[in-house]
């Protein structure tokens, strides 16, 4: 699996399970964490068993992104209209969660193929929940119009209490930021070499069409021009909102600046023809896992890298093992068989026989 | 490039082959009934010979230091830029957590190196000079050659990861 699927597999499994026997009653509750500190919860009562309740906790939001009672911004109406009336979205949601949704499985469409596709749907919640704000601008952006009431930087949460940036006004292209933080110096230093792959294979044949992908040590200067430009265009009205928007930005962007050594800065321009049509859901979902996504395979190169070394330490103690003479010994032994010499005369009566 | 490999090996391998002369038994001359290797102890002078020290170039280089009855040897890996440094480290320190498997490896490099062996009387007691030598030069290949593929792989993979990432947005 090179790529990440949007869809929890588990939960995927569950919600299969639960409408092939939708008439046997059952108790469910289960937890799971997914990456990126994304919990669920499913729970089905004994009473009502074509009722399902998905509760999902999303990362915690960094202080620069906005999030609209406990939900990024659109998702409500992403949630609507991505599952329509089998969906009842409970308020308020369950304790400790971002998000409860009351599934009526009863409701599902009988056309199999349709069916399959909406649970998949439902089972890809993460995407649609934490991909909302993205699809909104992308859509601007798709239509080459300018959303009305958008902030010139827009700082979106992928995992917890780390956000990514998006620069949205302007009509031709949006600009995604992400800065690339990694807790062990390994993986750093294997994801660099990752980043720098991202912007070399740009440049080959096959993928011009591809969105331009800019790496730096330091912070673009999209983001820095960004805030000065909230500063300066702020400075003569200071309402309550924006002075707490300024305060947040700011210690950001100075610890931005001190985590250089740990932090790459991602960059990566989205024109239009990235997000016609279906690939909006793909683009969506791929610019909001791509942390996850470089880490993924930071790891995976990291697991390889270590059954590798296991077999070189095998060789190696046999290449030591050589040395010892008791273990030729018993090694000649066994090679060292009694032969008896045939004769010419012999050996053809042998093989007549 | 291989040349001058060969030659350092050949140099390296030539050198063990005289050090690697220890004497058998030799007792602790301070403590009585102890019998230590004395290249890490360095308790006497006149026990410990001088040490030798092979340069393939700044970063590549090999310490032999020999005593009357152990031979240490400390290699240093050339590491050109920081994936490879994390690479040697890596592999390096997954190499001494096993010393105990590898009997002459030391669970600790000499300082300012980055792998070390510790070999005794008593190893080449039990082991053939010929054949420990055949290991410890087969080691540094070995190394050498982990490293560079497993850096190859590296951007083997990163190479895929970025492309099929970016033929998502195609």
């Amino acid at each position: 699996m090179i790529l990440l699927q949007s869809h929890s597999r588990f939960l995927l499994q569950t919600l299969l399970n639960r409408v092939q026997n939708l008439e046997k009653s059952v108790e469910l509750d289960y937890h799971w964490v997914e990456f990126d500190d994304v919990r669920y919860h499913v729970q089905v009562s004994m009473k009502n068993p074509h009722i399902l309740l998905l509760s999902v906790s999303l990362p915690t939001p960094p202080l620069e992104t906005v999030f609209l009672g406990g939900l990024p911004f659109g998702a409500i109406e992403a949630i609507k209209s991505a599952y329509g009336v089998i969906v009842q979205i409970l308020d308020p949601p369950r304790d400790g969660f971002n998000l409860t949704l009351k599934l009526n499985l009863s409701k599902l469409p009988p056309d199999e193929e349709y069916r399959h596709a909406l649970l998949v749907k439902v089972a890809s919640v993460r995407e649609v929940v934490l991909g909302a704000p993205l699809r909104v601008i992308l859509k601007y952006l798709a239509s080459r119009t300018i959303a009305p009431d958008i902030d010139r930087l827009v700082a979106l949460v992928h995992r917890p209490n780390e956000s990514f940036f998006l620069l949205p006004q302007q009509a031709e292209k949006v600009t995604v930021v992400f800065p690339m933080r990694f807790k062990d110096s390994i993986d750093t230093v294997l994801a660099t070499s990752f980043l720098q792959e991202f912007v070399e294979s740009r440049r080959t044949a096959g993928l011009n069409n591809a969105p331009p992908c800019l790496w730096s040590h330091s912070p673009p200067l999209e983001l820095k021009g960004a805030t000065d430009d909230a500063l300066s265009a702020n400075a003569g009205f200071v309402t309550f909102g924006n002075i707490t928007r300024l305060e947040f930005l700011f210690p950001f962007l100075v610890m931005l600046l001190i985590l250089q050594t740990r932090l790459c800065v991602m960059n990566a321009v989205i024109f239009p023809r990235h997000v016609e049509g279906k690939k909006l859901d793909r683009t969506v979902w791929n610019l909001s896992t791509f942390h996850a996504y470089v880490n993924y395979h930071v790891k995976c190169s990291e697991g390889f890298m270590h059954t590798r070394m296991r077999r070189r330490v095998e060789s190696l103690i046999q290449a030591l093992n050589r040395a010892k003479p008791d273990q030729e010994k018993t090694k000649k032994a066994a090679h060292t068989r009694s032969f008896k010499r045939l004769s010419l005369k012999e050996s053809r009566t042998n093989s007549n026989s | 490039m291989a040349n001058t490999l060969r030659l350092y090996l050949t140099c390296i391998r030539n050198t063990l082959e005289a050090a690697m002369c220890l004497q058998q038994n030799f007792p602790c001359q301070e403590v009585e009934r102890h019998n230590k290797p004395e290249v890490e102890l360095k308790t006497s002078p006149e026990l410990l010979l001088n040490p030798v020290l092979i340069c393939r170039n700044e970063a590549e280089k090999c310490l032999i230091e020999t005593s009357i009855n152990s031979l240490r040897i400390s290699l240093k890996v050339k590491q050109a830029d920081e994936l490879e440094n994390i690479l040697t480290k890596k592999f390096l320190r997954f190499l001494s957590m096993r010393a105990e498997a590898f009997q002459v490896l030391r669970r600790k490099p000499v300082q300012g190196y980055d792998i070390s062996f510790l070999i005794t009387n008593y190893h080449c007691e039990e082991m053939q000079k010929q054949k420990l030598i055949d290991f410890i030069v087969q080691f540094m290949e070995d190394i050498d050659k982990e490293i560079s593929e497993l850096k190859m792989s590296v951007n083997t993979r990163g190479r895929l990861v970025a492309t099929e990432f970016l033929k998502q947005f195609i």
